[in-house]
């Protein structure tokens, strides 16, 4: 208590000798001292300032407030009729579930397809049917050597007409072409198995927003392979034309045949 | 921030009131206490009341008629996407109206289309041909080597080396050849079509349950199944193509053949003639 006392006094002595300094010192310290802020309470200022935040906030609380729980409303009612009626996650998995389901059957019918049918006994002809049941298209170089070998060569010029010739050729030519389109249209077909396969198992991981992209996609292999039926179906037509061409020929010839033998008929009786 | 300037101010003042050594530099001090305090240390003057209340005023216009107008216009639209969305993108009536189709053409169809399917064609009388017939439209694809024998038995074996030429053996061969590849890649292909009559009908039996966000999954495997029901036709166009390539080849083989028996004929009857 002395160490406060002994200060106090000196400071006291110290204003009563300097009343002056000490009225100044006072004054400008109460003048500059920060005051206290003014309570809300039983004053006009805060009064008003109330009655004004009272306004915003009840503003708030129905214009804002109330505008946006409507939008929430009807934001909470779309959600659900999205979620219930439009994007059940539940049906969702019930169709990829089916997509897995189906993956067993398409799986069924790939091995189908790689089911052997061969069914030539002799060299030749067992020659040719390997070849063309090949179901690949890098072993189209052979099939003509292997066609030539079972079914013989071109008469030669001496023992056919160049009509003969021409015919024969061509019927070979044309048959062999579909014998070659056979083992293309094989070997696609076995492309389009693998890339269907490969559709289905991105089916099963796809999503109902990206799943249209894939259905593009497939719709895409689908025009390709109609395209790939086309050109066989192509092939098989003009198998049929040269048939009926050939059928064509066959009555041209008999009747220049004909004509000739007749002639030479003539000569020869009038010979005698 | 206030209160410290103010104790510095007041601690700074004191001590220079208090070592002040004449009148004269008190009151200088006095005079510059009272200065700086009145410029820098005095607290700013507040705003008058009008101030605030039009401040409110302003607040309370923003929020009632900008804002307000705003909300208005969004609740407005999301309301209106929100009946686009129930009543003319997916009605829940046509939504349920497009399942109850699926499923009546399912009682309708499915049925009656198998039972069609599924109807006994086969024609043959006698015992040989019948076996043939029961095998080739069995859609059994392990029974290969019966359908082999059948055929055989039916149509006959290939000529040995002594009864025909090694031509007419080949040919012959490979005739009976690609009919048997046929008739087995046509197994293959009933046996497909079966399954594929399963994929349809569970994509159907699907269908009938699907929401319009699950449909896209059940079109894409549609699609996909699509893809290899036009593979599997493929492969029967290809036996075809096969079959009928070796048609045209075997006349054109006998044509070929007829020229060389010509040539030979020709020269038998000239040397016949010679001789004569």
């Amino acid at each position: 208590m002395k160490s406060f006392r002994e200060p106090l006094n000196k400071a006291k002595f110290w204003m009563l000798g300097h009343k002056a300094r000490t009225a100044a010192l006072v004054f400008v310290l109460i003048v500059t001292a920060p005051w206290p802020a003014k309570g809300q309470f039983l004053d006009p200022c805060c009064a008003l300032m109330t009655a004004g935040l009272s306004s915003i906030s009840s503003a708030l609380q129905n214009v804002i407030g109330g505008g946006l729980n409507q939008i929430y409303s009807v934001d909470q009612g779309t959600q659900q009729f999205q979620q219930n009626v439009v994007w059940p996650l539940k049906l969702i998995n019930q169709a990829r579930a089916l997509v897995g389901g189906l993956e067993g059957i398409f799986t069924q019918i790939y091995s189908l397809t790689h089911m052997r049918v061969n069914s030539a006994t002799l060299p030749n002809s067992q020659q040719l049917e390997v070849n063309l049941l090949s179901r690949n298209a890098n072993l189209i170089g052979q099939t003509s050597p292997n066609f030539t070998a079972l079914y013989g060569q071109i008469p030669m010029t001496t023992d056919a007409s160049p009509q003969v010739r021409d015919m024969i050729d061509m019927t070979d030519a044309i048959s062999q072409d579909a014998m070659k389109r056979a083992i293309e249209i094989d070997a696609l077909s076995d492309l389009e198995l693998q890339a269907a396969s490969q559709i289905n198992q991105s089916v099963q991981n796809a999503a109902p927003g990206s799943a249209p992209i894939i259905e593009a996609q497939a719709d895409a292999w689908l025009v390709r392979a109609n395209a790939y039926t086309q050109a066989a179906t192509a092939d098989l037509m003009r198998l049929r034309a040269i048939d009926l061409a050939n059928s064509s020929a066959d009555i041209k010839m008999g009747a220049t045949n004909t004509t000739n033998l007749r002639q030479q008929l003539m000569n020869l009786l009038q010979h005698n | 921030m206030h209160y410290l300037t103010f104790t510095l101010f007041a601690l700074t003042f004191t001590w220079f009131m208090a070592t002040a050594s004449s009148r004269r530099r008190v009151l200088a001090v006095a005079v510059a206490g009272i200065l700086v305090s009145t410029l820098l240390i005095a607290p700013p003057v507040a705003e008058a009341q009008g101030g605030i209340v039009q401040g409110i005023q302003a607040v309370l216009s923003a929020i009632n008629g900008v804002i307000h107008n705003a909300l208005n216009a969004i609740n407005t639209v999301r309301t209106e996407i929100s009946y686009l969305y129930q009543s003319v993108i997916w009605p829940m009536q046509l939504i349920n109206q497009a399942r109850a189709l699926v499923t009546q053409m399912i009682n309708q169809y499915r049925s009656l289309m198998a039972g069609i399917l599924g109807m006994n064609l086969r024609s043959a009388t006698l015992p040989n041909p019948q076996a043939l017939e029961a095998v080739i439209r069995d859609h059994q694809v392990n029974n290969f080597s019966t359908l082999t024998q059948s055929y055989g038995t039916t149509y006959g074996a290939i000529p040995t080396a002594a009864d025909a030429s090694q031509a007419d053996r080949d040919m012959s061969d490979m005739d009976d050849a690609f009919a048997l590849d046929s008739l087995k890649t046509l197994k293959i292909s009933d046996n497909a079509t079966d399954l594929e009559l399963q994929v349809a009908n569970a994509i159907e039996d699907s269908a009938s349950q699907a929401a319009p966000g699950s449909a896209p999954l059940v079109t894409a495997s549609a699609v996909a199944s699509n893809i290899r029901s036009q593979a599997i036709t493929q492969k029967m166009l290809a036996a075809e193509l096969r079959q009928e390539a070796a048609h045209i080849a075997h006349q054109n083989g006998l044509r070929k053949r007829g020229a060389t028996f010509s040539t030979q004929m020709r020269g038998l009857m000239i040397n016949l003639l010679q001789h004569n």
